[in-house]
């Protein structure tokens, strides 16, 4: 029997959804399997009331000035899915809040390392310094993307000798060279949670391409909010004549002679396909719905080196009262209590009080994100999954309000009336995104991103078996938004040059 | 520049160090083992939030001539957690019909040892409708030891201890009154008086800045006859200071003593006087619903500090704000269903329940326009929903559309 399709792929996250529509662009036929009743994985919304909740989206990057797109909008450009999506510039990066001092950091090069220079002037010099390290790097990755990959790796450290250099380091560790001032460090390395890890674990080749990214091409926010992005995705995925079934998870992966064969959904229903993209993190995927006795167990020897990310805690608020009113100006705010971030991470691995929280602002996008006089704020803490595991069911909601309750007390030192005028609260956890995105310890990041793990040393696309690849945070790039579709190019590029090899081959 | 060189050296060396680092976390009984589990996600989402449930009737209680109490225990599983006020979907065949309908649970959730006598078990309260489709199956077919399923309790009418402060007015219309059992038991039961978010467990603010938790239920029924949980409610009034208890009839018998007429302003004012710093909750049948918001409006009662269970869907949508003129509710169309046969709907019903004639099941919950698990594409054609409806913005746009809400205005083509 001939397969009905040449690729099936598991879950319509955002790595799904451009595994998907990557392939069907190149012609392939492609089923779409998604358990929840809508796509887009973290890249989705919900609504309470009057309000519309963005789930995860902080910041997007990789979209760049309308003159000088960047990669990820060339790509979706590429693929059709660009011109459905009305993408907002973000005039600033952050507004970062510590007990003594309050300062908002522009986009742009030159303006964000002036208004730091400005802050600190006895370490302009060390922040010059550091940041031409950091795009140093970014000269360097430039230089991959276009020759198409590292080549020769003997002759990486003259070709490209910080990529080398930096490969194996980590974020702290080159930035205390340079900085001295532990606020200056502070406020560099200010975007930490949005890597899953403080400075001092973090991989530098994330982070400071990050930095680099968001200073260099601004951050942009979707009009419509990310759930627009996943459903322009779903659209442009239909026309090119692909197939998609929400409400319909897979169950288990078949396999015939160490290759997948196929999947059979929630429903019992058996179908065929001669590919698998598994955008379901690889530990469910291969333990789960393939069969730990049937995937090499050199694969879960690999993934011991490998630790799942952070989760996160978020309090959606819908507030019967306006920004200004509350006093909220800028789209993104860090509150830290001090300058240990490490301290701050430790509190991770904890159900306690986070010491550090993020206060996003929709309507500093664009004000229609609520009705007029209103306002959604979301307040974000890291969290891991594994002490939420152990919460006995019947004490879970007391547990996350109590955590709730905490956040809402902290945004309320920049935000007076936060709680009072609120009229709508939710509280998710790492159980919640469990629930929803259906991953391992509800990681937001797929696979944390140490040195050891960072966008080299990776797992990559190619699963144990034939057949199978993986898309996703947890695979290359790695975790985040722009990544995740980076990655779904990626899977479907490899499945792509495996088909011109076995037809040159044949 | 020889710093630079020392710097250099030391993040080549960083190669050989993360590298071994890399090898040790490989060696057996090194590293995060993630073989030594199975199904991890799953085991433990299902714990909390059930897709399905199948309950077993256990007990039926006459509440009323017309209402009928339903025990449940859970067969498939232990009773998850759920809200005080939430609900759960109970799928029904009704002659042939695969259908369901929301219930508010009226009992209390489950809570840890050593209190957690008695709430095992699941309540649903039902009452007969007129022109009603499942409740008089539910009234007339259901026995003890039938087993029925549900969805796993969802809905976000219940109290929140995070913003609704701890001074509660409940307006309950009729059937309305189960959710309101569910957290007046629940907060009673619990034997504490005071928010839990503030309990002296979690909290060092217990306080006099959190005042005891205080309930005040007024509570609209047509007649005393069809009070339900009537005696159990001015028991619980008489024996807890934090909750007051004022049944309101609106049709009495000539010599009925108690209030009477509707929860207009003037009996919300005089019944809970103030109205600033408290929080209020509705659930009834929607003219109630719309009658309470306008008084609460009146009374001066903030927005966010109302709020209300979800509408059904509108007993006349004809009637509805924004219903093209002249279109009748008996007007069929033509509904074609991609990959199925075309189905004929009338402009009154929700597409939902028109699909299910059909024998077309799409995954359902909350029924009332806001949980979005009936979002289906529609590809031609136009419908109405009620500008209440919680569509999402990008989902507006690609013409998706919550099928237990919308009614056909035209005919149409439906991607499931």
């Amino acid at each position: 029997m001939t397969p009905k399709y040449d690729v099936i792929v598991i879950g319509a996250g955002l790595g799904g959804l451009s595994a998907a529509t990557m392939l069907a662009r190149n012609g392939l036929g492609v089923l779409l399997l998604e358990r929840h009743n809508v796509p887009g994985g973290y890249a989705t919304s919900f609504v309470r009331g009057r309000y519309e909740f963005e789930i995860a989206l902080h910041e997007l990057s990789g979209i760049g000035p309308p003159e000088r797109p960047a990669s990820l909008y060339r790509y979706l450009d590429d693929l059709g899915v660009a011109d459905k999506v009305e993408f907002i510039r973000l005039p600033n990066l952050y507004r970062a809040v510590f007990p003594d001092l309050d300062i908002t950091l522009p986009v742009g090069q030159e303006a964000f390392e002036a208004k730091l220079c400005h802050t600190f002037p006895h370490e302009a010099k060390g922040i010059r310094r550091f940041m031409q390290r950091v795009f140093d790097l970014r000269g360097d990755f430039i230089k991959i993307a276009r020759q198409r990959g590292a080549g020769n790796p003997l002759t990486m450290p003259l070709r490209l000798p910080h990529f080398f250099r930096y490969l194996p380091t980590t974020w702290g560790s080159v930035l205390n060279r340079d900085v001295r001032d532990p606020r200056a460090r502070a406020l560099l390395s200010q975007y930490w949670g949005y890597y899953g890890l403080p400075p001092s674990k973090v991989s530098f080749l994330y982070f400071a391409m990050g930095l680099a990214t968001y200073v260099k091409q601004g951050p942009v926010f979707p009009k419509g909010r990310s759930q627009a992005l996943s459903n322009a995705f779903l659209a442009t995925f239909e026309e090119l004549g692909g197939e998609a079934r929400m409400n319909c998870g897979a169950q288990q992966i078949t396999t015939a002679n160490g290759r997948v064969t196929g999947v059979i959904t929630d429903e019992g229903q058996e179908i065929a396909a001669d590919w698998i993209v598994s955008n379901a993190d690889p530990i469910t995927t291969c333990r789960d719905l393939i069969g730990r006795d049937k995937v090499p167990s050199s694969f879960f020897t690999r993934l011991q080196s490998s630790e799942v990310a952070a989760s996160t805690v978020n309090v959606y608020l819908g507030v019967a009262r306006s920004l200004e009113e509350l006093g909220l100006t800028e789209h993104e705010i860090f509150i830290n209590p001090d300058d240990d971030f490490d301290r701050h991470a430790r509190g991770m691995r904890v159900i306690a009080p986070p010491e550090a929280i993020s206060v996003t602002c929709y309507n500093a996008v664009y004000p229609e994100v609520s009705p007029p006089g209103t306002s959604v704020v979301v307040l974000t803490a890291l969290m891991y999954g594994e002490p939420w595991v152990e919460v006995p069911p019947v004490e879970y909601v007391e547990t996350k309000n109590r955590i709730g309750d905490a956040m809402i007390r902290q945004a309320e030192t920049i935000a007076p009336g936060l709680r009072e005028y609120a009229e709508v609260v939710e509280v998710s956890t790492p159980l919640t995104n469990m629930h929803y995105a259906g991953t391992m310890g509800g990681s937001i990041y797929g696979f944390s991103q140490p040195p050891r793990d960072n966008v080299v040393w990776r797992m990559g696309h190619r699963g144990p078996l034939d057949g199978l690849t993986f898309a996703g945070a947890w695979t290359q790039p790695g975790g985040g938004f722009e990544t995740s579709m980076t990655s779904g190019q990626m899977a479907g590029g490899a499945i792509l040059s495996k088909l011109k090899k076995m037809r040159r081959e044949a | 520049m020889a710093l630079e060189i020392l710097y250099w050296l030391q993040d080549v060396r960083e190669h050989l160090r993360v590298s071994r680092r890399r090898q040790a976390l490989r060696r057996p009984g090194h590293g995060f083992d993630y073989t030594a589990d199975q199904d991890t996600v799953r085991r433990v989402v299902s714990r909390l939030h059930p897709r399905r449930m199948r309950l077993r009737v256990t007990q039926v209680i006459q509440e009323t001539p017309t209402a009928r109490t339903f025990r449940f225990e859970r067969t498939d599983g232990p009773l998850p957690p759920f809200r005080a006020g939430q609900y759960v979907n109970v799928f029904v065949d009704v002659d042939g019909v695969l259908t369901s309908r929301p219930y508010s649970i009226a009992s209390a959730p489950p809570l840890s040892s050593p209190q957690a006598g008695g709430r095992e078990a699941l309540e649903l309260t039902v009452r007969d409708k007129p022109d009603g489709f499942v409740a008089p199956y539910l009234l007339n077919e259901v026995r003890v030891g039938d087993e029925l399923e549900t969805t796993g309790p969802a809905g976000s009418f219940y109290y929140e201890p995070l913003i609704d402060g701890n001074d509660l007015v409940f307006l309950a219309g009729g059937s309305g009154i189960t959710p309101f059992m569910s957290i007046i038991r629940d907060t009673l039961g619990r034997g504490e008086v005071t928010s839990p978010l503030h309990s002296p467990l979690h909290s060092p603010l217990h306080s006099p800045l959190h005042p005891p938790l205080h309930m005040h239920l007024l509570y609209g029924s047509r007649t005393p006859d069809d009070v339900i949980c009537g005696d159990e409610l001015t028991e619980l009034a008489a024996s807890h200071p934090n909750l007051d208890y004022a049944l309101v009839i609106s049709e009495p018998l000539p010599g009925y003593e108690g209030l009477t007429g509707f929860l207009d302003a003037d009996l919300i004012r005089e019944q809970v006087g103030r109205v600033l710093g408290k929080t209020f909750y509705i659930c009834g049948p929607n003219v109630m619903v719309d009658f309470c918001l306008a008084a609460l409006t009146e009374l001066g009662v903030p927005r966010h500090k109302i709020k209300r269970e979800l509408y059904g869907p509108p007993a006349d949508v004809t009637q509805e704000p924004g219903w093209p003129e002249g279109l009748s509710a008996g007007t069929v169309f033509s509904v074609a269903v991609e990959g199925r046969e075309s189905i004929q709907a009338p402009a009154g019903e929700p597409l939902l329940n028109s699909l299910e004639r059909y024998g077309i099941v799409v995954p359902a919950v909350c029924r009332a326009g806001e949980c979005s698990a009936c979002r289906i594409r529609l590809l031609s054609g136009q419908v109405f929903m009620p500008a209440h409806t919680g569509l999402r913005e990008s989902d507006r746009q690609y013409g998706y559309i919550h099928t237990c809400v919308s009614y056909p205005l035209t005919d149409l083509r439906l991607r499931l």
